[in-house]
């Protein structure tokens, strides 16, 4: 054993002690624990294996930089893949997997890899898998990606849920450590709405590891008080495990907060996860400083880790991470580490200063080696021992722990999202955040405040500004007591000198120094290539530890100061945040919201199979007892309508009723046809162009009193026409007096057509609904026995004898069952939306099969509903340039299969005989295509070059998709009634 | 009169069933109260806002500029129409569209809680007050939204969203506990 | 692009209540106007760098045209105004 957990001390809780699982073996640890604390207090340090060689490698950080301890958490269905072990928090019956390796941790195959590494330089893929490129799909990329590797994403469906939520605050602090906790004390303490959000599962940030007393008690008990005032203030919303990760346009940010991943048994009125999108009047970043590793040889054997680190796990969790640590630094920070460790009872083996002078002071008897490099580490598990140089001369430090020491870089990517680039400051030996505006600030060690006295001091000041500036006003108290300090100071080492093997800069991606070297002398030295070229600071951890080193390192091989290199781009998110997350309880049946229509517990109860129509379900057809096949009922159904009569659900066209002096003006221009002149109590069908032309939609419009309009759109266009409309009232013609709103939910509409429609109908009306009374293309409110007020109109959509009926939604099932018995005895039936679809192709009707938005109304064959008297209406310029008038325009036709047992199908082209497939050759295509049973063939609408001049030609019918040639005669689209006979009677 | 005919709600199927006992949050389902939208006439917009505004018989939630939506909770369809009329005294249309809406009234210690998960409007009540009303989106539906007291807002949608909107609503209240029946 | 849209007649909103419909600054022309300013209205778009006027419709709120003045580099919104008072103002 060498790495143990502590008799005592540590915010765990000792009293619950809490079992789990690391491949498989079961360990125990404490409430209070991460994984990555209790896996070292179970002497595994040891937790995966390297992304490109395979080497072995160990925990790093204490938190959410962590390039390498990432595991697999819970099993099936319920697996992360990925998660950090240093911010996973532990809990009873965790079961952890490490990943990429095999067969398992200690001896892995996938490390010979690393005895071939002198191969496998930066750029080595791009080089080697280059050729054959056919290659790279079938054998390079899968060969790469199962020897490269992360977790493994689960097939299963996803069990648990998501969900997202709104915030609104006046001030958002991210993170809660000595800035942040001070600064949301301050906000909180002045009124101002403020949310604290943290990544960690406590508050408190770096005063839960600090061992320097706040007002006489220990940090962690002034942390603990100042959540607890922070709780009882009704104005104050704390976020833990949250983590904010990213910063939109007008101070939005989005976060996500990790409500029950750290739960055995998830209850089911809560998310897993949930996304925040948080509206802050003011930000301010308090999320600390990150400290940098140093890059030297053989720095990522396991147990050597972060000096801050090693404080944290024996502070913060007990934990003493070896028994015997040696430390690298450049600065103070690492002589802190040793002092903490050593007040510990742990053994410091050495301190290998990279300065030749410091004042600060190492714990009594501890050997402290000045102007000296590691140049390399022993241990092949575990790091047995460094070595180190002085002067020329080598010796081993004999330790099982290593801390390294860097420096310091502030966090401060989420300043960095929206296009401001990180600012080098000399004398930080970092990058610094740009100023970005009011909106968002930087606080504490972010800001390059590095003491405890100066975080409480800046997050405080900070707050204290913000409040002013919103009109609030600050409570002015005395800061928290601290003890006496220096600030804390380090002199940049970007790359070890001497090392003996292998520097990793980016421990994630597997890129050591040589690689930037590589780059730079291969011409990636700029520091988005080099960053492409090498991988550094392309894993899942972005960077976090690695990008200062790697710009340094850059810098020192240019010869110029980090500031001339810069840093690449930052971009949301900070930490990776799940897709379920992301996508929150858009899924299933909230994916998209469902629309009914108010018929549609008739058409359930008649025994409709529903489609989908965009949001709608629409009644498809109603099969019968012994219809084996969907074509079995439609074609019943449209038998019957043609020889009886048949209703149909068609409340989800668009409704939308108009108002005022100008509305018929206003319809004038909106319609190609004219509309001033319908007279009231009439319908007229009507076609919409757009501004280029071509057809829109196409509809009816009744003329209810003189200004009083009802507009119809078909199904698919219902929003789409509305706000068309909108547009052209708002926009277009701001000073037409009209007023309109949809009325498309107010109505249930039936369709009743056949020859004994109106024998049907007649039953349940008062008004007298004959054909004199009620003509074809009438519209009128009408009165149904027993008091009910609707609208009827005589239009039709199948070429038969047919009405609308529109009563309100809620009466809608009563109607229609009403008509479905007063029809019986003219053997009634209900069709639905693929019975229409026949009964329109039969009639030559087009819809929006036809109005794909290429077609002219000349094309459609609605020519005529062009008007040529009006002076302007919607597409009447551009409607008669040349190319949308020339005569060798597709025109529609229908077609007929030579041999009737032949189907045709929609989408198919059209050919002559004995010609080869080509654009060249096209001679149009079919649009609609369905098995008519009146004539007992398929038929079909097509568009076809100079159509109307061709009928009685024979065409094929290519459908390269079915791989079938159909020969088919050209013929008029109207198959059924040319002489509208039916329609009028 | 409308005598025979079965008015049909658009969730009756989602609330049949034995009413369960509303919980602390809850959400009632308006079963029969009349709706209608006036839509000014041109240059009339501020007189009509006045005049809506003054009255006590029904309650106006804005909805567009010289646009509004009036409900009533004791006035048939037809006697709302009458009703608005009168006020109007023709300088607005008024459309009806108590079977184009359904009524959701959400009331409770969490209702807050519950709506920001899918309306993005600030519902502090310095930003949205009692008496406040505007459309908005909750979710991937447009409604309206009124705040009629401290914990209790409503929410118009159109008819064919009914049944969405209230298994959204469901989803985002299960957190605390939301029931849900009929108004009585 | 923005994320929230202050709408004059309904306030501070989610983007996600709005739909883009474009450059507000076309003016469309006479039915008499010629091809090529009939072609220029219907076709052609300037991509700035910058300032520009769009029409972002609150299609979840008051079905409002809104004319937005955005900086499609910064991203800054300068100013939204009702489309019909814009096109009165523009004296259309």
């Amino acid at each position: 054993m060498t790495a143990y957990r502590l008799t005592a001390g540590g915010l765990v809780d000792r009293s619950r002690s809490l079992s789990f699982s690391f491949d498989g073996r079961p360990l125990r640890g404490f409430a209070g624990d991460t994984l990555a604390s209790a896996l070292i207090a179970n002497d595994q340090i040891l937790v995966g294996r390297s992304f490109k060689y395979h080497r072995p490698r160990g925990i790093v950080s204490a938190g959410s930089s962590e390039p390498n301890a990432l595991v697999t958490i819970g099993s099936g269905a319920r697996s992360d893949p990925n998660t950090k072990a240093t911010v996973a928090e532990l809990y009873a019956g965790l079961t952890a997997r490490s990943q990429n390796r095999w067969p398992s941790l200690g001896v892995d195959i996938g490390a010979v890899v690393d005895l071939f590494s002198p191969f496998l330089g930066a750029g080595f893929y791009y080089k080697t898998f280059m050729r054959p490129a056919q290659l790279w799909e079938r054998l390079y990329e899968p060969l790469i990606r199962r020897a490269a590797g992360l977790g493994r994403a689960v097939l299963e469906r996803d069990p648990e849920s998501y969900e997202k939520s709104w915030a609104h605050c006046d001030l958002l602090v991210v993170g809660g450590g000595p800035a942040g906790l001070m600064a949301a004390l301050t906000a909180g303490r002045a009124g101002l709405r403020v949310i604290l959000a943290d990544e960690d599962f406590r508050l408190g940030g770096s005063l839960l590891s600090e061992t320097q007393p706040i007002d006489g008690a220990p940090a962690h008990v002034f942390a603990d008080r100042a959540v607890a005032e922070l709780q009882a203030l009704p104005n104050v919303t704390l976020l833990p495990r949250t983590s904010v990760f990213g910063w939109y346009d007008d101070n939005v940010f989005g976060a996500v907060e990790r409500v029950q991943k750290h739960v055995a048994e998830p209850s089911a009125k809560l998310p897993t996860e949930r996304v925040w999108r948080i509206v802050a009047r003011r930000a301010l970043l308090a999320t600390g400083a990150e400290e940098r590793p140093l890059v030297f040889g053989g720095n990522d054997r396991p147990g050597v880790m972060m000096a801050g680190a090693l404080s944290t796990y024996a502070n913060r969790y007990g934990v003493a991470a070896g028994r015997s640590v040696a430390i690298f630094t450049n600065g103070s920070a690492g002589y802190c580490t040793a002092r903490d460790l050593s007040a510990k009872g742990i053994a410091i083996a050495a301190i290998v200063d990279s300065r030749a002078a410091a004042a600060d002071a190492a714990p009594e008897g501890v050997r402290v080696i000045r102007s000296a490099s590691v140049v390399d580490t022993r241990g092949r598990l575990r790091v047995s021992g460094l070595v180190v140089e002085r002067s020329g001369f080598e010796e081993l430090v004999a330790c099982d722990a290593v801390g390294m020491s860097g420096g310091w870089s502030p966090v401060i990517h989420l300043a960095c999202q929206r296009g401001a680039k990180p600012v080098w400051s000399e004398a930080l030996s970092t990058f610094v955040a740009p100023a970005v505006g009011g909106g968002l600030r930087v606080a504490g060690s972010a800001n390059g405040v590095y003491t405890l006295s100066g975080c409480l001091g800046d997050g405080a000041a900070k707050a204290s500004a913000i409040a002013s500036e919103l009109g609030f006003k600050p409570v002015q108290d005395v800061l928290p007591a601290t003890g006496e300090e220096t600030d804390p100071s380090f002199t940049a080492l970007w790359y070890a000198p001497g090392a003996k093997s292998k520097a990793f800069v980016d421990f994630q991606n597997d890129v050591h120094a040589k690689d930037l070297g590589l780059a730079l002398r291969e011409g990636f030295g700029h520091v988005e290539h080099a960053k492409r070229y090498t991988t550094s600071g392309m894993a899942t951890d972005q960077g976090k530890l690695s990008n200062t080193n790697a710009v340094g390192i850059l810098a020192g091989m240019r010869g110029v100061s980090p500031a001339d290199v810069g840093t690449t781009t930052f971009r949301p998110f900070y930490t990776p945040v799940s897709f379920g997350a992301l996508a929150g309880t858009a899924r299933d049946k909230h994916a998209a919201s469902v629309r009914k229509s108010p018929l549609h517990e008739w058409a359930r109860k008649n025994g409709a199979t529903f489609v989908e129509a965009g949001l709608w379900y629409r009644s498809a057809w109603f099969p019968r007892a012994g219809e084996k096949t969907w074509r079995e009922s439609v074609d019943r159904e449209v038998l019957n309508v043609r020889a009886n009569v048949g209703i149909c659900d068609v409340s989800t066209l668009g409704k939308i009723e108009l108002f005022g002096p100008d509305a018929a003006e206003f319809l004038n221009r909106l319609y190609s046809n004219a509309m001033l002149k319908l007279p009231v109590g009439k319908a007229r069908y009507g076609l919409m162009l757009r501004e280029d032309g071509f057809v829109y939609d196409d509809g009816t419009v009744s003329r209810l009193a003189e200004e009083h309009f009802l507009v119809t759109t078909t199904t698919a266009l219902a929003g789409g026409v509305m706000s068309h409309m909108e547009y052209c009232s708002q926009v277009l013609w701001p000073d037409l007096k009209i007023r309109f709103c949809s009325v498309s939910d107010q109505w249930a509409q039936i369709a009743i057509a056949g020859p004994k429609a109106r024998s049907v109908l007649q039953q349940i009306v008062e008004d007298d609904i004959s054909n004199a009374a009620f003509p074809f293309l009438a519209a009128g409110t009408v009165t149904l026995k027993g008091g009910l007020k609707g609208r009827l109109f005589r239009i039709s959509f199948s070429g038969e004898l047919a009405f609308e009926l529109a009563v309100p939604a809620g009466f809608g099932v009563a109607v229609a069952d009403q008509i479905m018995e007063a029809g019986h005895a003219f053997d009634i039936c209900a069709y639905g939306v693929e019975a229409l679809n026949v009964l329109r192709l039969e009639k030559g009707l087009p819809t929006h099969a036809e109005f794909d938005g290429r077609v002219t109304p000349d094309d459609a064959g609605l020519g005529r509903m062009v008007s040529a008297q009006k002076t302007d209406f919607i597409g009447k310029h551009l409607s008669a340039r040349y190319g949308l008038t020339a005569a060798d325009r597709s025109q529609l036709v229908g077609l007929k299969p030579v041999d009737k047992e032949k189907d045709i199908r929609a989408g198919a082209h059209l050919l002559r005989e004995g010609m080869k497939p080509s654009t060249l050759n096209d001679q149009g295509w079919v649009s609609s295509a369905c098995f008519s049973p009146v004539l007992g063939h398929h038929i079909a609408l097509a568009f076809l070059k100079s159509g109307r001049e061709r009928y009685g030609e024979r065409i094929v019918v290519w459908d390269k998709l079915r791989d079938q040639e159909v020969m088919a005669e050209v013929c008029d689209p109207v198959f059924v009634d040319p002489e509208n006979a039916r329609m009028k009677a | 009169m409308i005598r025979d005919y079965y008015n049909r709600h658009a969730l009756d199927e989602k609330l049949r069933g034995a009413p369960r006992p509303a919980g602390v949050n809850h959400l009632a389902i308006g079963h029969r109260q009349a709706v209608a939208m006036v839509l000014a006439h041109a240059g009339e917009e501020d007189t009509v806002q006045q005049v809506l505004s003054s009255a006590t018989e029904f309650t106006v939630r804005f909805s567009a500029p010289g646009e509004w939506l009036v409900v009533s909770e004791s006035d048939t369809s037809e006697g709302l129409q009458r009703r608005i009329d009168a006020f109007c005294a023709g300088r607005a249309y008024v459309v009806d569209q108590s079977e184009a809406r359904v009524l959701f009234r959400l009331s409770g210690p969490s209702t807050h809680r519950i709506l920001a998960k899918g309306v993005g409007l600030d519902l502090h009540p310095a930003a949205f007050a009692t008496g406040a009303s505007a459309n908005a989106l909750c979710g991937h539906i447009a409604v309206n939204l009124a705040r009629t007291g401290d914990d209790t807002f409503e929410l118009i949608a159109p008819r064919s969203f009914a049944e969405s909107l209230f298994d959204d609503l469901m989803a985002m209240g299960r957190e605390y506990d939301l029931t849900a029946a009929f108004a009585g | 692009m923005a994320s929230l849209i202050t709408c004059p007649h309904c306030g501070v909103r989610p983007k996600e209540e709005f739909s883009i419909r474009g450059d507000a600054s076309l003016v469309r022309p006479a039915p008499t106007a010629s091809d090529e300013a009939w072609h220029d209205y219907v076709y052609v778009r300037a991509n700035p760098r910058g300032r520009t006027l769009e029409h972002w419709q609150h299609v979840a709120g008051c079905r409002r045209f809104l004319v937005v003045e955005r900086d499609t580099f910064t991203h800054e919104v300068h100013s939204v105004t009702d489309g019909a008072v814009f096109a009165r103002e523009n004296g259309r």
